[in-house]
């Protein structure tokens, strides 16, 4: 597989002005204009391979847009290298974002008073689609989304999810490689939402679209990628697949015991006390260093047991503490960052 | 080239079409706007009649230099309306920068494309009667030349002041909101274009002579249609400097804007 984004040591600061309040404050905000520098992406180093569908996951204010923002052309980055499918996307913008759709969840790229179907297209003329091709990808994707219901709305009336339908739209008319999908879920209920992400592992499946998705809703991470990459306060976390994220991190495991009779005392050995509710416990245990097989022998030779259950910690559990301890791990194919 | 064109042709279509929506309101803008123009030159007039003349200048000459300004600065804001810096600082505001961004479509192309405020033909209609109250009363001593300079000079005049559209926009990108200090130089500009360069103190003719170069852009046009001599003693090709001084200012104007662009942040969520 070719690669298709490569991301070295990528780095985003922002100058941000600071405003004093005040009469005295605006005169000298004009005359001595103070600045205050915000690191929103700090030596961020990924690649993503041609036909990867990968969730770029992190918190609120975590540096994931500014990636985008970057990898889009958008914004030219402080330091690093990027190239995507050969190119360096801020250099040779006009070429560059004929190739590449994106969708950003909080702002549409549609025109804000037409009607849907003006707006989109206005894109075959803006990209050069052949009007055939237009024709068919417009009449896939209008079943696909169902925008049918309203085409004819302006952008501007639409609900969110409506909204978000009509850009994935729009992206996707001039066939692009590569879809970057800022947040397409945000705000949307249940039922939208799987839309959305029906159509997503549609097109990556179907079109060999490669697809990189931010968000903060990990249902999305779970339903749609095999790979994550976590970021946060600008700096990647994790970088590898969904299912090494418990292995890696969580090393916590629980068992949950219902015993058949009253005992004093449960504690074993070599592990700390357990949680205990009248004939239950919850004992917890580092799966790497005490396999659950062996520490429930341990426990079948000592007492009378009614029943068990072993826990892994659910995957919002897991990425809390990642965040919180800023855990940096080597990921299957992830390196230490 | 040609396909930027006729993206640009699109978009202002786009543009067009939802103004026409709401064609009554539409054309009572145009009316409302008009007139108060109108109003504004009568009552000039009505003072200028009092003393006959302006710095030597009468009536009919003022309303010449009037016109043409007028009918110049409607082309402009209507033309440049998406580089007004009124409307850009919200365009970077909302975002929409980056939705052009997104766009395989040169950025200012885009721009241009984004606003077209055809109610400033109220202003335009307005300036264009001054104007052609002014030829008509005056006895101009029509030459082949004059012919073909007068349309030159209102273009020059439009490129001049867009090119200030386009600096104010620029410096947008610094300070997101608008800033007034240009808003100064362009409306300040326009007044002091409509009048006779002679009764302004030196230090203001000369920020429009040499800072920005607006003196050359009416007031000489103006000495040479009329047929009247220099009081300033500059050079004889001062009235033909017009589309020169233009051009630089746009020059400029297009250096300042590439640079600021590359200097973009977008905007956070
Ligand atoms: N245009 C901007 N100007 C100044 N600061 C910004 C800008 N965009 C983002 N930031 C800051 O950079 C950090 C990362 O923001 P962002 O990339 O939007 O995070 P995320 O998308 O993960 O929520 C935040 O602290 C944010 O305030
Ligand atoms: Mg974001």
């Amino acid at each position: 597989m070719p690669e298709m984004i490569r991301v070295e040591g990528l780095q985003k600061t922002f100058r941000v002005m600071e405003r004093r309040p005040g009469l005295r404050g605006a005169v000298l905000n004009l005359f001595a204009p103070r600045h205050r520098m915000v690191q929103a992406v700090n030596a961020v180093s990924f690649s993503l391979q041609a036909g990867e569908l990968v969730g770029y996951l992190g918190p609120n204010g975590a540096g994931k847009s500014t990636t985008i923002k970057v990898l889009t052309g958008l914004l030219v980055p402080t330091a690093g290298e990027v190239q995507v499918n050969g190119v360096v996307p801020w250099k040779v913008r006009e070429r560059y974002v004929r190739q590449i759709g994106a969708v950003f969840g909080y702002r549409s790229t549609l025109w804000w008073d037409l009607p849907v179907i003006d707006s989109l297209e206005l894109l075959q003329p803006m990209y050069d689609i052949p009007p055939a091709r237009f024709r068919s990808n417009l009449a896939e994707f209008s079943r696909l989304l169902d925008l049918e219901p309203f085409i004819n709305t302006p952008v501007r009336s639409l609900s969110l999810g409506q909204r978000m339908r009509a850009d994935i739209c729009a992206a996707l008319l001039h066939e692009p490689h590569l879809l970057f999908l800022d947040e397409p879920t945000i705000g949307l209920d249940v039922v939208a939402k799987e839309h959305i992400r029906q159509f997503v592992s549609h097109v990556n499946r179907q079109r060999g679209v490669t697809v990189l998705l931010t968000t903060h809703d990990l249902s999305d991470v779970e339903r749609l990628c095999e790979r994550v990459m976590i970021l946060d306060l600008g700096r990647l976390l994790y970088d590898g697949s969904l299912a090494g994220l418990n292995d890696a991190f969580e090393s916590f495991w629980s068992l949950k015991v219902d015993f058949a009779e009253d005992y004093a005392d449960v504690n074993l050995p070599g592990l700390p006390a357990p949680r205990r509710e009248g004939r239950q416990a919850v004992y917890a245990f580092d799966h790497r260093e005490l396999s659950s097989a062996e520490l429930i022998r341990r426990l079948l030779e000592r007492f009378a047991i009614a029943d068990l259950e072993v826990r892994r910690p659910p995957l919002e559990e897991t990425i809390r503490r990642i965040y919180q301890e800023k855990l940096l791990v080597d990921g299957e194919r992830g390196q230490a960052v | 080239m040609r396909r930027t064109l006729g993206l640009y042709l699109r978009l202002i279509s786009i543009q067009l079409r939802s103004q026409m929506q709401f064609r009554f309101s539409f054309w009572l803008d145009v009316l409302t706007t008009g007139l108060l123009n109108v109003s504004y030159f009568f009552s000039t007039y009505l003072v200028l009649q009092r003393f006959g003349n302006i710095a030597g200048w009468t009536i009919p000459e003022v309303a010449f230099l009037y016109g043409m300004i007028e009918v110049a600065f409607g082309t402009m804001d209507m033309v440049f309306s998406g580089f007004d810096p009124d409307f850009f600082s919200v365009f970077i505001r909302q975002g929409t920068l980056d939705q052009v961004l997104l766009r395989p479509m040169s950025v200012a192309a885009q721009i241009f494309g984004s606003s077209f405020v055809l109610r400033r033909i109220g202003r335009i209609g307005q300036g264009a009667a001054v104007l052609i109250y002014a030829l008509v009363t005056l006895d101009i001593h029509w030459t082949p030349a004059k012919v073909v300079y007068l349309p030159v000079v209102l273009l020059s005049q439009v490129l001049a002041m867009g090119a200030l559209f386009m600096v104010g926009s620029t410096l947008v990108f610094w300070t997101v909101q608008r800033v007034e200090a240009i808003n100064v130089v362009t409306y300040g500009g326009v007044e002091v274009m409509s009048y006779p360069a002679t009764i302004f103190p030196t230090w203001l003719r000369g920020f429009f002579t040499y800072i920005f170069p607006f003196i050359f852009l009416n007031y000489y046009p103006a000495l040479y249609f009329l047929d009247r001599p220099d009081p300033l003693g500059f050079p004889v090709w001062a009235p033909f400097f017009a589309l020169p001084a233009a051009l630089l200012m746009l020059l400029a104007a297009w250096r300042f804007w590439t640079f600021g662009l590359s200097k973009y942040q977008s905007t956070g969520t």
